[in-house]
């Protein structure tokens, strides 16, 4: 898919949502989210050799727009479409175009702050890549449950399954399917915010997820007869390889959000990553990114 | 000639009343000196009878409107035994309710103005919330007695059309980090009209719900 379906496909979205918004209610609250920063990883590939590891950083940019429904002073629901770009410094084989939607459902167990909530997300968008390979088309479930305990601190935990749907299929290996970006997952995460003043929110995050991964590496056929699926990845050069394999991967995120005034703010977050892989393979990285975001 | 004497009779009276009326002009500062807005000051007859003079009209209830996802204002200051009504002026829908001891309801999810006031019936401070918006936080002080005012951005309030009496003054603010009780001082107003009083307060950190967005930034595979 090119640029421009992408840009049709945003279309065709907005319009539904619109339309949606429209039809639904007329005290629906309109919103618009956007957020432009930049992000570093020190792994960008998930190499597992030394010598394969590329770190790049990239200019990040997301605009949503959507509305919420307040169905009963308990129940909320939030359809948004958004586009997001992610442009690469180095590599700009990862240059991408996303266009996608959610729809996410709120319920409040009670009345006030500290009422328990439960949250039901589904998500769909396409990613058009500047290098072929990654194109694809992407879906996910979300629950997470949580509480507000006091008006500083808050908490919640829940879990995912992603789906990515590998457009391009390029075997390079004889029996060994080259669809490396089609992946499954499932993840589960703890979180926790503590506002330490009106301006600076803390963040913690733990997540650990099991499924399909993609690295990258040169010609490696140990690696290769244990992956799943390869293919060749100009997008880190000619002689880069990607490869699918199922592992667990673990995350720890620390976030900072310094609030500028009630729709906007600041954004620090830094993530720590390791994937245990089959065969014994472990990746590593490290990522960082500022994001200013504006909300309305 | 019988009744227009009875009139003049009773505008001198009134007059007379309104003469001896006095006030007490209160300024409140937080420790640093500056001027604390918002902040309730109540008179309480010491003599125990808080009831004004059948002249003087006093408040009979107050509006706390919703705008921009706000309580506006974000302190109300009532009669005991009088109403509020809670007009919504945003474009969406909310949830006002309370929990506090001195009254608790809800009023559920509505736009424009609800059906009925809300009659508080008990003094004291009723914190207000939004379901629907945690971030949302207001306060109606509830004065067991007629003599109340709320200071201004210039940390002014006058207390006006006080019988002259001994009065038992003390403040609130959301913010106050003593209790209500120890603010509470006497000021005399039998010998003088007017009265300046003052009071130095220490706030504490205003903790509510943080309204700005902060970026999720999940990682992706």
């Amino acid at each position: 898919m090119n640029f421009f379906s992408s840009l049709s496909c945003a279309r065709r979205a907005a319009i539904a949502l619109l339309l949606l918004g429209t039809s639904a209610s007329a005290r629906a609250e309109w919103l618009f989210d956007v957020d432009a920063g930049a992000l570093y990883d020190s792994n960008l590939n998930r190499a597992y050799e030394h010598a394969d590891i590329r770190a790049d950083a990239a200019i990040a940019l997301h605009a949503a727009a959507g509305s919420f429904l307040a169905l009963s002073g308990a129940d909320g629901l939030t359809l948004s479409a958004d586009a997001r770009s992610d442009i690469y410094h180095r590599f700009h084989g990862l240059n991408l175009l996303g266009v996608g939607g959610t729809a996410v459902y709120r319920h409040k167990f009670g009345l006030g702050y500290a009422a328990p909530w439960i949250l039901l997300s589904a998500s769909a968008a396409h990613e058009d890549y500047r290098e072929n390979l990654r194109d694809s088309d992407r879906a996910a479930l979300r629950v997470e449950l949580g509480r507000r305990f006091t008006e500083t601190f808050d908490a919640a935990f829940g879990g995912s399954y992603d789906r990515r749907y590998g457009k391009n299929d390029s075997p390079v290996v004889p029996g060994t399917s080259g669809k490396v970006f089609d992946l499954r997952g499932q993840s589960a995460h703890v979180r926790v915010g503590y506002a330490v003043t009106d301006q600076l929110l803390l963040g913690a995050e733990l997540a650990v997820r099991r499924g399909d991964v993609v690295a990258t590496t040169r010609r490696d056929l140990q690696i290769f007869r244990a992956s799943d699926a390869v293919a060749a990845d100009p997008a880190f050069g000619n002689d880069f390889f990607a490869y699918r394999l199922r592992g667990t991967t673990d995350t720890a995120r620390l976030s900072a959000s310094w609030a500028l005034d009630d729709r906007s703010s600041l954004n620090f977050a830094y993530a720590d990553e390791r994937t245990d892989a089959a065969g014994g393979i472990v990746y590593r990285s490290h990522s960082a990114n500022v994001v200013l975001s504006w909300r309305y | 000639m019988r009744t227009s004497t009875l009139c003049a009779v009773a505008i001198l009276a009134a007059g007379a009343a309104h003469a001896q009326a006095a006030e007490i002009a209160v300024t409140v500062t937080d420790a640093q000196g500056q001027p604390v807005a918002d902040a309730v000051v109540v008179a309480v007859p010491a003599d125990g009878n808080p009831q004004p003079p059948a002249k003087v009209e006093r408040p009979r209830g107050g509006v706390v409107d919703q705008v921009d996802k706000e309580f506006t204002p974000k302190v109300t200051a009532i009669l005991v035994g009088t109403a509020v009504t809670f007009p919504n002026h945003d474009n969406v829908r909310h949830q006002v309710y309370s929990f506090s001891p001195a009254k608790r309801f809800e009023l559920p999810l509505y736009a424009g103005s609800p059906a009925e006031p809300v009659v508080f019936d008990k003094p004291g401070v009723v914190v207000l919330g939004c379901n629907i918006h945690d971030w949302m936080v207001g306060y109606v002080y509830v004065s067991e007695s007629p003599y109340f005012a709320k200071t201004g951005r210039d940390g002014k309030a006058l207390l006006a059309e006080l019988p002259p009496r001994v009065y038992s003054v003390r403040v609130w603010h959301p913010q106050l980090e003593a209790a209500e009780e120890t603010t509470r001082k006497s000021v005399d107003v039998s010998q003088s009209r007017r009265v300046d009083a003052e009071w130095k307060i220490a706030l504490k950190r205003e903790v509510k719900i943080r309204r700005a967005p902060a970026a999720e930034g999940r990682g992706r595979y």
